[in-house]
């Protein structure tokens, strides 16, 4: 088998992906008049970074066989604690530590729930996606309002709009961080090894010596962490902290991951995958906004894209095992 | 047998996948009324003709007739409809439904939606009372034995009028007792008219129910023969083409350095078990099932027990896997698709998990360290792959135990627990094995061998633990005069 034919078997998913992006980039470019400005394309970039920021954490979750419905939740309650401690006079850097570790907080919760104690993720990571969510409501109404808006220092507001280079927006320089350590973890770490082994079987991980809990735990807090960072980042980044933000990103999250060819039951994926799933999810929303088609039609979009790349995994899938 | 008849015959059948051919145009006979054994290792080509007389594969060149009449099933239904029938190695019973409701299943007959009993109950009912007079049509299916729920499926596929009865390898999961007692119904099947393809990896069966054998290697049918007249040699020499006598080698190495030591251990199930394991050596236990070899393997693998375990004459207070891994001891489990093998992952993956470090350069894994490492396991157990990268579950399942095997070696623990080592593994593969565990006892590794198979302990082990509920009755020496009737009768329980 000569290379090519070896990189298009084996990589099927991702030359798919790239297709698909290439392909709504030319139908945009002709029918909008819009999408081919920097500012337009900066706009998809800054949507798609904090999905990209957590989904790189979230997808070598995924590849261990589990996963984090919380992500969304976690992200407006960081958003919300940081910008309550900003406006109450604590200094930002000690702000920003504090709620990181609020942050890893709930990924605790969730490491103990799913990988210690062994309730199914989704029931698990669901209850803390409805705890967090109700905390930021009521820090929120501490602080006697819906949003968190008046009263915050400028420092708060200049993080996120920082520009790294004088051009660069600082959420797309912390993509590109979270991409390249990720893809650094997937490849060349021991975690990213055992990752793979206890996604493709974890008794068989356990036996082999692996520490299954462990490295699942320590998944679980660096994606809440991610999720954490990712809140501050967008809070600060708006100027307000707003409790119901984020609000379904979880699935924005897990329909990157599987559209990047990660298995929802463990031991195949990559971050360069999850990468273009993310490209996808986001230009597409992009066509959709920028043709004016109305935001129902969106919600249908999203399903049909949500269905399709699951089909898309198992076929592939199939194709694999029965070679 | 003058007039005999064949129920099928198969001229020139050939099937090929793109790229391989699986099957290189294969020509023999089945005898009507007989019972006709398929062997040969796995990939050899038994299975893609079994496939195509069932409809499940197309076959691409090639005559198959049926009592005379041309067959060429498109799909399963019409090879059904042609009265092949195949009791799958896998039991294919509704263990919540009652025997009745299984016998049924598919073809309840109703009345405006309201079930009504089916005609063919009758008939049904009769053919199982005569298997077995104490399966009642109202258990559930899930309260009976494996060897009643195959009476079932053999039940099932006799009501379907099939003149046929392909046979799946459906010892697997049986019982000496229960083996016994389809070979019993296999016979009354003959009687009654039913030709049988029996499909097995255990050459005894085929020694005691056989009429004709057909060997299959590489795509190839080798031979076809009666039974009559023809030595286990014989048919081992045909299905590798070379002379395979195993029998029992004593490990070269001094074994005098004890490494591991057991007292007096207790558990719910186990009664002062106490054991000792030297360097170099192959130690097996010997138990009938329910005997207690599986509890012995997980306490030596980090389950709870009383009693006491000394590595290297160090007390050994580890408790779970990882303590047991990290004091040199490595397992290689007995579900090996469950518990051994990463399936979705390579071979140069599955390898060195077990010991990353060893692929590690400043921390980093190191390709180049991960593909010599791969390809030196490789070599050395001579295992059969596309490359390095070919995927596990893709492998044949002996291929598969030696990189088990291989994952453990790279662990360089010093006692190494191999729980059936070679269960679902072809005769081939299972020497190839049994000479891998030799080899590694000879470099003065030490080897516990849990096995149900006699012959495999006899022929590896260096001193055999004989165990019955839960208790050693008995630890023995191997030499030329052991004997295998004193052995069976230590395991059965009978007082010595």
């Amino acid at each position: 088998m000569n290379k090519t034919t070896y990189f298009l078997q084996t990589e099927t998913q991702k030359v798919v992906l790239v297709g698909i992006i290439v392909t709504i980039m030319i139908v945009l470019s002709f029918t909008s008049p819009h999408f081919l400005t920097l500012r337009n394309f900066t706009n998809v970039f800054l949507k798609v970074a904090v999905i990209v920021i957590i989904a790189s954490a979230a997808n070598l979750l995924m590849i261990t066989g589990n996963f984090d419905l919380s992500v969304g939740s976690i992200l407006a309650f960081s958003g919300i604690v940081h910008a309550y401690m900003c406006k109450h006079g604590v200094p930002i850097e000690l702000s920003m530590a504090i709620t990181c570790l609020a942050a890893i907080g709930w990924g605790s919760i969730n490491a103990l729930t799913v990988s210690v104690i062994g309730i199914n993720p989704v029931i698990a990571t669901v209850g803390t996606l409805f705890i967090a969510r109700g905390l930021a409501f009521l820090i929120a109404r501490w602080d006697g309002g819906a949003n968190i808006m008046l009263g915050l220092p400028m420092e708060f507001v200049d993080f996120g709009r920082e520009l790294i280079f004088g051009k660069i927006p600082l959420a797309i320089v912390m993509m590109v961080a979270a991409l390249a350590i990720f893809i650094f973890i997937e490849k060349k770490t021991v975690i990213g090894r055992y990752s793979f082994a206890i996604g493709a079987n974890q008794k068989a991980a356990r036996l082999s010596g692996i520490n299954v809990v462990g490295i699942v735990s320590l998944l679980y807090l660096i994606v809440a962490l991610f999720a954490g960072l990712s809140g501050i980042l967008q809070a600060s980044r708006v100027g307000l902290a707003a409790p119901n933000v984020a609000k379904g990103m979880e699935f924005d999250v897990i329909v990157a991951i599987i559209l990047g060819g990660t298995s929802m039951m463990g031991g195949k994926g990559s971050t360069i995958g999850m990468f273009l799933g993310a490209l996808v999810v986001g230009f597409a929303a992009n066509g959709l906004i920028l043709l004016g088609i109305p935001f129902f039609y969106q919600s249908i979009a999203y399903g049909l894209i949500l269905i399709v790349s699951l089909v898309l995994n198992q076929r592939i899938g199939i194709k694999e095992g029965d070679s | 047998m003058a007039h005999q008849e064949n129920a099928i015959e198969i001229r020139n059948v050939g099937k090929e996948f793109p790229g391989v051919r699986a099957l290189k145009g294969v020509s023999f006979d089945i005898i009507k009324n007989t019972v006709h054994c398929i062997v040969g290792e796995n990939g050899a080509g038994k299975s893609t003709l079994i496939k195509i007389l069932t409809g499940a594969y197309e076959k691409s060149s090639g005559e198959i007739t049926l009592n005379g009449k041309p067959f060429s099933p498109l799909k399963v239904r019409d090879a059904m409809s042609g009265g092949i029938s195949v009791l799958y190695q896998e039991l294919n019973v509704v263990d919540e439904l009652t025997v009745e409701g299984n016998l049924t299943l598919g073809k309840e007959k109703h009345q405006f939606w309201f079930p009504t009993k089916a005609d063919d109950l009758k008939i049904a009912e009769d053919i199982l009372k005569s298997f077995d007079e104490s399966i009642k049509l109202k258990t559930l299916v899930g309260s009976l034995s494996v060897a009643q729920k195959q009476v079932i499926e053999i039940t099932k596929a006799l009501c379907a009028e099939c003149s046929v009865l392909i046979m799946d390898e459906p010892t697997a999961a049986l019982s000496l007792g229960e083996t016994g007692k389809l070979f019993k119904i296999v016979e009354q099947l003959k009687k009654n008219g039913v030709t049988i393809i029996y499909i097995t990896h255990k050459l005894s069966e085929i020694f005691e129910i056989g009429d004709f054998v057909s060997v299959f290697k590489d795509g190839d049918m080798v031979a076809t023969q009666p039974i009559e007249g023809m030595t286990s040699t014989d048919l081992v020499k045909m299905m590798l083409g070379k002379v395979v006598a195993e029998s029992y080698i004593p490990s070269k190495g001094d074994r005098s350095e004890k490494i591991l030591e057991v007292k007096n251990i207790r558990t719910r199930k186990l009664q002062n078990i106490s054991f000792e394991l030297f360097k170099g050596e192959i130690l097996g236990f010997y138990g009938l099932v329910g005997a207690g070899k599986t509890e012995v393997s997980e306490i030596l693998y980090g389950h709870e027990y009383e009693g006491e375990v000394r590595i290297n004459r160090k007390l050994a207070n580890f408790k779970g896997v990882r303590g047991a891994v990290s004091s040199g001891l490595a397992l290689v489990p007995e579900e090996r698709r469950e518990e051994g093998i990463f399936g979705l992952l390579g071979i140069r993956e599955n390898i060195p998990l077990m010991k990353l470090t060893n692929i590690l350069k400043h921390g980093v894994v190191n390709r180049q360290k991960e593909n010599q490492l791969a390809d030196r396991y490789i070599k050395m157990f001579s295992i059969a792959a596309r490359d390095r990268n070919h995927q596990l579950a893709l492998l044949s399942g002996g291929n598969q135990q030696k990189v088990v095997i291989s994952k453990c070696l790279n662990r360089e623990s010093d006692i190494i627990l191999m729980d059936e080592p070679t269960r679902g593994v072809d005769v081939g593969a299972k020497v190839e094995i049994h000479n891998i565990i030799r080899e590694l006892a000879n470099q003065g590794k030490s080897i516990i061998v849990f096995s149900s198979e006699l012959q495999e302990i006899v022929n590896l082990c260096d001193r055999i633990v004989l165990m019955y509920d839960g208790a050693v009755r008995e630890t023995l020496h191997n030499g030329d005069d052991i004997s295998m009737d004193h052995i069976m009768e230590v395991v059965a329980g009978k007082e010595v």
